[in-house]
C-alpha cells in the first residue's frame, strides 16, 4: 500500500513550477538543448471510481476499463499480524497462505487449483501486519464463476488439513532459510533493532511459533477476523456496473455482519523507540561486502512534517541518481551499487528514516561515515535553491503516474479509506510539498533527524568488522540462531 | 511459490520464449517505422493517461563479450549514464585531455606494475592519477542526464544488460517524448565515458553483492559455467572479477562503436502518443545518426555434450540445486515444443513438478523450470530448478525430477493439460497488454532476438500445433544424462565464522 514510492506528484497543478524557458507548444517540437527544454504540466482528469456500500457493511469501489477483456477484483481485509497471539506468531500469514490453497467449502483444494488455472484465472489471498489482501483476475467471460469461486475463498474457506500441514512445513522451512541471504538478514534485524523484536512490525514466527498452529486456529482466526463489514472490494475493468451490481448482491449479500476489531499495536518498547546514543549492532557471516542499515525511528504518515521529511529523504538518498548519497558514495566514490535512503511512515506506528548500503568490508567505515555525514548536513546547512526545485519539479512532473491505470486509481482510494486518511491524501501533499521552502525543510531536519541517535546494524565477517564499527557507538553482536 | 527465480540476466524482467506473450488484435495495433540508417521504431497508442513508456533494445549483451573481456557490454551500459560532450560536462573541451590523461596514467600504472615496478615509481603515478581525476571531476555535472530526466517527471529510469540484449528504459509524462528523444539520440551517437575508473568500482561491487554474497546468484554463475565450455553464454554478464578490474575506456568505448549503430536498435514506444509525430521526431533526431557496419556475427558454438557434468558450491546456506540439458535456439521448431513442456511441468501449482513434488511427496519447498537459460538467440539451457524440504536432500529431489521427466519420454500428455497450457497462453497475451512498459519491452525485445516482433503471434500458433508426440520426442532426445549438468549449493564442511576474543 504505498502511496509514495517515489516522490512524484502533480496532475493539473499550475506551470509556477515548470523552469524558465516558457511552454512548447503543439505537439512534439524539437529543440536542440534538453536542458532548456520546457513543457506544461500534463493536464489529465482521472476516472473518479463509484463508491458503493452494501447492507452487510461491504464496502466496494467499482471503475470500468473496457480496453481489454479482463476484469480484476481486489479485497482489503481488516485483519492482520498483529492479532498473532505471542506464542503462535505466524498464524495469520499461514491462514492468509491456506485461505486460498485449502479449498472452499463448496469446493476442495484440489479442485478448485485445476478449475481456475483451466480458465487461467488467478485467485491469490495473503495476509500482512496490518491487513489482509485477496485478489481475483480473471477473462470477462469467466467472470461468474471467477467471482463465485472468489466469493467462496473470502467467505467459507475449508483449511484442507493436507495444504495447511504443507503450509506450515513450508514456513517452517523459510525459517531455516531466513540466514541464507545477508541482505534478507540486515533488513529483518534492523526493523528488531528498532521496534523491538516483539512488536508487530519486526517479530518473526519461529519453528516452535509455528508448530504449535492448527488447523483450528486457522478456522477460528478466518471466522472471527474476516467479516464483510470489514472488508473494501476494488473492481476495475471490463464489466457493467448495473450486473456486476446485481453479482456481488447475489454472491455477497447473504454475508452476515460480525465484529471487526480495531487495529490497536503495542507500543514500542521504550528502549528502542529512544536512545540517547547510537548503538551499533553486527551479525556475523562471512560476506565479501559489508550489507549495512543505518537510521532511526520517525514520524506517521499524518504528522505535519511529513511532507517535509518526504522532500528531505528524496534529497538525501530516496531519488537515486538525483539525490546525494547516490552521487557522494556511488558516483562519487565508487563505494558502492546499492546505496540511497527510505523514509517509511504509516499511520498506526512511527515510521523509520533509514539509509542503506553495501560495500566492500575494507570500506565498511567510509561507507558509515558518509551516510552520517549526509545526514548530519540536512540539519547543518540549508538544502540548496537548485535541490529543491528539482525535487518538487520532479514530485510534480511524476504525480500523473499516480493516476496511471484504473487498478492504480481505486487501489490507492482504497488504501486511504483503510487507513483513515482523506481521499485527496497525495493532493494535498503535493500542494503541501509545492509550498515548502528551505527553512521548512532545515526546521523539520533539525527536529526530526537525529545523527547522534542512529541505529547501526551491519551484516559481515565479525573478525573485521568489530574494529570497522566501534568508533561508531557502543557495539554489541547479534548472534543468531541456526534454526533462523 | 511456484517458480524460483532464474538469475542469469542482469535485468529486471525475465524475458523467455514461451513465458511472453502479446495479445490477438495486438497485429493490428502495432505501427512499423523504419529510418535510414536502420533503426526500428514500434510504436502502440493506448490513451488512458497522459504518459508513455519507451524500451530501447540493443541486440548487443554478453554473448558479444571475448575472453579476458567479460563484463565489458554491462559495464558500457552504467557508462550510457555519464552523459555525451554535452551533458554531464562544464567544459568538454577542457575534459578531454583530463581524460585522456588519465587512461594514459592508468596504462601505465599496469605495465609498470606488471613488470614489479619498484612501490614508490607506482605510487608517484598512482598520486598524479588521483590528481588528475580530481581536476576531471571538477568539470562533471555528476547525474546531470538522470536528473534531467527526473526532473520532467520521469519514472522507471533503468537499463538492464543480459546475454542477448542491452536495454534503457523509462516512463514520462507524454509531452516530454522530445527531451527523451533529445538525450537518447545524443548518446546513441556521442557518449563521453567520464568517471570510468569509480564506475568500475562500482560495478565491482554490483559483482559482489549479485553474485559473491547470493547463494544463488555463485549458483548460477558456475552452473553455466560448467554447461557452456566454450560458447560465451558461459560467462557471466556481470563479468569476471579479474576482467572487470581490467577493463578500460578505450576497450568499452570500442565496443559501444562496435554494437551500438542504430540498425542493431529497437524502440518499442507505447502510450499516449500520435506515431506521426513520434516519427517526425524520431526521424529528426535519430535520423542524424549515420549507419554503421554490421557488427561481427559470435564465432564461437558450443560443442555437443558428451557426458554429464556435476558441480558444486559452498556457501553459507540452505541447499539449493539446478538442472540443466542444451537445447536449441529460438526459431528452431524443439524450441515451442519446449515452451510446452516447460508450461506442464512448471505453470501454476497444478503443473506436474509443483503437484507432484512439492504437493505429493514433500521433497522440495519450491520448484520451477525455465527454457532459455541464460539467453535464447543462441543454443541454451532448459533449467528445472529446486530448493529441498529438509530433511530430504537435493539427491533425493534429483530423483523425482527425472521420474517426471521420463514420464514426459513414455507417456503422452492428456490432451487437458495441454487445453490448460494454451487457455494460459492465451490470457498472458491479453494480460500483456495492462502495461505501457511491459508491452513495449516485449516488442523490442522480440524485434530484436527474432528479427520480428510478430514472432510473438507466430509462437502462439506455433506452440498451438505442438502435440503429445512432439512432446514424447523431444524429451526422448534431449533429457538425457549426457546432456545434463546439475549444479547443487552446499554447506561448506564445518569451519566456524572467525570470531574476535
Amino acid at each position: 500500500m504505498t502511496r509514495r514510492p517515489t516522490i512524484r506528484i502533480a496532475i493539473c497543478l499550475a506551470v509556477a513550477l515548470v523552469a524558465a524557458g516558457g511552454c512548447v507548444p503543439g505537439a512534439l517540437s524539437v529543440s536542440g538543448d534538453p536542458r532548456q527544454m520546457a513543457f506544461p504540466t500534463v493536464a489529465f482528469t482521472p476516472p473518479v471510481p463509484d463508491r458503493i456500500v452494501l447492507d452487510n457493511g461491504l464496502v466496494v469501489y467499482l471503475l470500468e476499463d473496457h480496453e481489454l477483456p479482463l476484469v480484476t477484483i481486489t479485497a482489503t481485509i481488516r485483519t492482520g499480524g498483529w492479532l498473532d497471539p505471542a506464542d503462535k506468531v505466524g498464524l495469520a500469514v499461514i491462514a492468509g497462505a491456506t485461505m486460498r490453497t485449502g479449498g472452499t467449502q463448496r469446493l476442495g483444494a484440489v479442485e478448485l487449483d485445476r478449475e481456475l488455472e483451466q480458465m487461467a484465472a488467478v485467485i491469490s489471498t495473503g495476509i500482512g501486519t496490518e491487513s489482509g489482501s485477496a485478489m481475483l483476475d480473471v477473462l470477462a467471460k469467466d467472470l461468474p464463476r471467477g467471482l463465485r469461486l472468489f466469493a467462496d475463498v473470502l467467505m467459507a474457506p475449508a483449511f484442507d488439513p493436507a495444504r495447511v500441514e504443507l503450509a506450515t512445513l513450508q514456513t517452517i522451512e523459510g525459517i531455516r532459510r531466513r540466514q541464507d541471504q545477508p541482505q534478507s538478514i540486515a533488513g529483518r534485524e534492523f526493523a528488531k533493532l528498532l521496534y523491538g523484536p516483539e512488536h508487530p512490525y519486526a517479530r518473526e514466527s519461529t519453528v516452535e511459533s509455528v508448530s504449535k498452529i492448527t488447523r483450528d486456529d486457522l478456522l477460528d482466526f478466518h471466522t472471527k477476523t474476516v467479516h464483510p463489514n470489514g472488508i473494501i472490494l476494488g473492481i476495475t475493468g471490463d464489466f457493467e456496473k448495473t450486473t456486476m451490481l446485481a453479482l456481488l448482491h447475489e454472491t455477497f449479500g447473504g454475508w452476515k455482519k460480525g465484529g471487526v476489531p480495531p487495529i490497536v499495536l503495542p507500543p514500542v518498547v521504550a528502549d528502542a523507540a529512544r536512545a540517547d546514543k547510537t548503538i551499533v549492532r553486527f551479525v556475523g557471516k562471512n560476506t565479501s561486502q559489508t550489507h549495512l542499515r543505518v537510521g532511526h525511528l520517525s514520524v506517521k504518515e499524518d504528522d505535519p512534517d511529513y511532507p517535509a521529511l518526504t522532500v528531505l529523504n528524496d534529497i538525501l538518498g530516496g531519488s537515486s541518481f538525483r539525490s546525494r548519497l547516490f552521487n557522494d558514495v556511488r558516483t562519487r566514490r565508487g563505494l558502492a551499487y546499492s546505496v540511497g535512503s527510505s523514509f517509511r511512515a504509516r499511520v498506526r506506528e512511527q515510521g523509520v528514516l533509514a539509509m542503506r548500503a553495501e560495500t566492500k568490508v575494507e570500506s565498511t567505515q567510509e561507507a558509515i561515515g558518509r551516510l552520517t555525514a549526509n545526514l548530519e548536513q540536512l540539519r547543518a546547512q540549508p538544502v540548496s535553491d537548485e535541490e529543491l526545485a528539482e525535487a518538487k519539479e520532479a514530485f510534480v512532473n511524476s504525480f500523473v503516474f499516480s493516476f496511471a491505470s484504473p487498478s492504480a486509481i481505486v487501489g490507492r482510494l482504497i488504501g486511504l479509506e483503510y487507513d483513515g486518511l482523506p481521499k485527496d491524501f497525495i493532493q494535498q501533499l503535493r500542494d503541501k510539498v509545492v509550498k515548502l521552502t528551505k527553512d521548512d525543510l532545515l526546521t523539520a531536519a533539525r527536529k526530526h533527524l537525529h545523527p547522534e541517535q542512529l541505529r547501526i546494524l551491519a551484516v559481515g565477517p565479525p573478525s573485521a568488522l568489530v574494529p570497522l564499527l566501534s568508533s561508531f557507538g557502543e557495539t554489541k553482536e547479534i548472534k543468531l540462531s541456526p534454526e533462523g | 511459490m511456484g517458480r524460483l527465480i532464474v538469475t542469469g540476466l542482469l535485468t529486471l524482467w525475465l524475458l523467455l520464449p514461451g513465458s511472453i506473450q502479446a495479445a490477438p488484435g495486438l497485429a493490428e495495433r502495432v505501427i512499423e517505422h523504419r529510418l535510414a540508417n536502420g533503426l526500428t521504431v514500434l510504436m502502440v497508442e493506448r490513451h488512458q493517461a497522459p504518459i508513455v513508456s519507451i524500451n530501447l533494445t540493443f541486440g548487443v549483451g554478453g554473448i558479444n563479450e571475448l575472453t579476458g573481456a567479460t563484463g565489458v557490454a554491462h559495464l558500457y551500459e552504467h557508462m550510457a549514464f555519464k552523459g555525451t560532450r554535452t551533458i554531464g560536462t562544464k567544459d568538454y573541451a577542457r575534459e578531454r585531455p583530463l581524460l585522456d590523461e588519465l587512461d594514459r596514467l592508468n596504462a601505465e600504472i599496469e605495465t609498470k606494475r606488471a613488470a614489479g615496478a619498484e612501490t614508490q615509481e607506482l605510487e608517484k603515478l598512482r598520486q598524479a592519477f588521483k590528481d588528475t581525476q580530481g581536476r576531471a571531476e571538477q568539470l562533471v555535472v555528476g547525474n546531470e542526464m538522470s536528473l534531467l530526466y527526473q526532473r520532467h517527471g520521469a519514472v522507471g529510469l533503468n537499463a538492464s544488460t543480459g546475454k542477448d540484449v542491452t536495454r534503457y528504459v523509462i516512463s514520462l509524462p507524454a509531452n516530454r517524448l522530445p527531451l527523451w528523444a533529445a538525450i537518447e539520440s545524443d548518446r546513441m551517437a556521442n557518449p563521453v565515458l567520464r568517471e570510468f575508473y569509480k564506475e568500475r568500482a562500482v560495478v565491482m561491487e554490483e559483482r559482489r553483492l549479485r553474485t559473491d554474497d547470493s547463494p544463488n546468484g555463485l549458483l548460477y554463475e558456475a552452473f553455466a559455467a560448467a554447461a557452456f565450455q566454450a560458447h560465451p553464454y558461459g560467462a557471466p554478464t556481470i563479468g569476471w572479477a579479474s576482467d572487470i578490474r581490467a577493463l578500460t575506456p578505450a576497450e568499452t568505448e570500442r565496443f559501444f562503436r562496435t554494437y551500438y549503430g542504430p540498425a542493431n536498435a529497437t524502440i518499442g514506444i507505447v502510450g499516449d502518443i500520435n506515431p506521426p509525430d513520434v516519427i517526425a521526431l524520431i526521424e529528426k533526431t535519430f535520423g542524424r545518426i549515420p549507419a554503421v557496419p554490421t557488427p561481427p556475427p559470435v564465432i564461437t558454438a558450443e560443442p555437443e555434450q558428451k557426458g554429464e557434468r556435476r558441480v558444486e558450491v559452498e556457501f553459507d546456506a540452505e541447499p539449493i540445486m539446478l538442472i540443466g540439458y542444451h537445447k536449441p535456439a529460438l526459431g528452431h521448431p524443439d524450441d515451442f515444443v519446449f515452451d510446452v513442456i516447460e508450461s506442464v511441468l512448471s505453470e501454476g501449482v497444478t503443473s506436474r513438478l509443483y503437484h507432484r513434488i512439492v504437493r505429493e511427496k514433500r521433497l522440495a519447498t519450491a520448484i520451477g523450470a525455465a527454457a532459455g537459460f541464460p539467453g535464447a538467440i543462441a543454443p541454451n539451457l532448459f533449467v528445472i530448478s529446486a530448493a529441498p524440504l529438509a530433511p530430504r536432500t537435493t539427491a533425493e529431489v534429483e530423483a523425482a525430477v527425472y521420474e517426471e521427466l521420463e514420464r514426459l519420454k513414455t507417456e503422452p500428455v492428456p490432451a487437458g493439460e495441454l487445453e490448460k497450457v494454451l487457455n494460459n497462453l492465451d490470457a498472458n497475451l491479453v494480460r500483456a497488454l495492462q502495461s505501457n512498459s511491459g508491452l513495449a519491452g516485449q516488442l523490442a525485445y522480440f524485434q530484436t532476438v527474432a528479427k520480428d516482433w510478430r514472432y510473438v503471434l507466430k509462437s502462439r500458433e506455433m506452440t498451438a500445433a505442438v502435440t503429445p508426440q512432439d512432446i514424447q520426442r523431444v524429451a526422448r532426445a534431449y533429457f538425457t544424462k549426457a546432456n545434463r549438468t546439475v549444479a547443487t549449493l552446499v554447506r561448506a564442511p564445518k569451519q566456524p565464522v572467525k570470531r574476535e576474543g
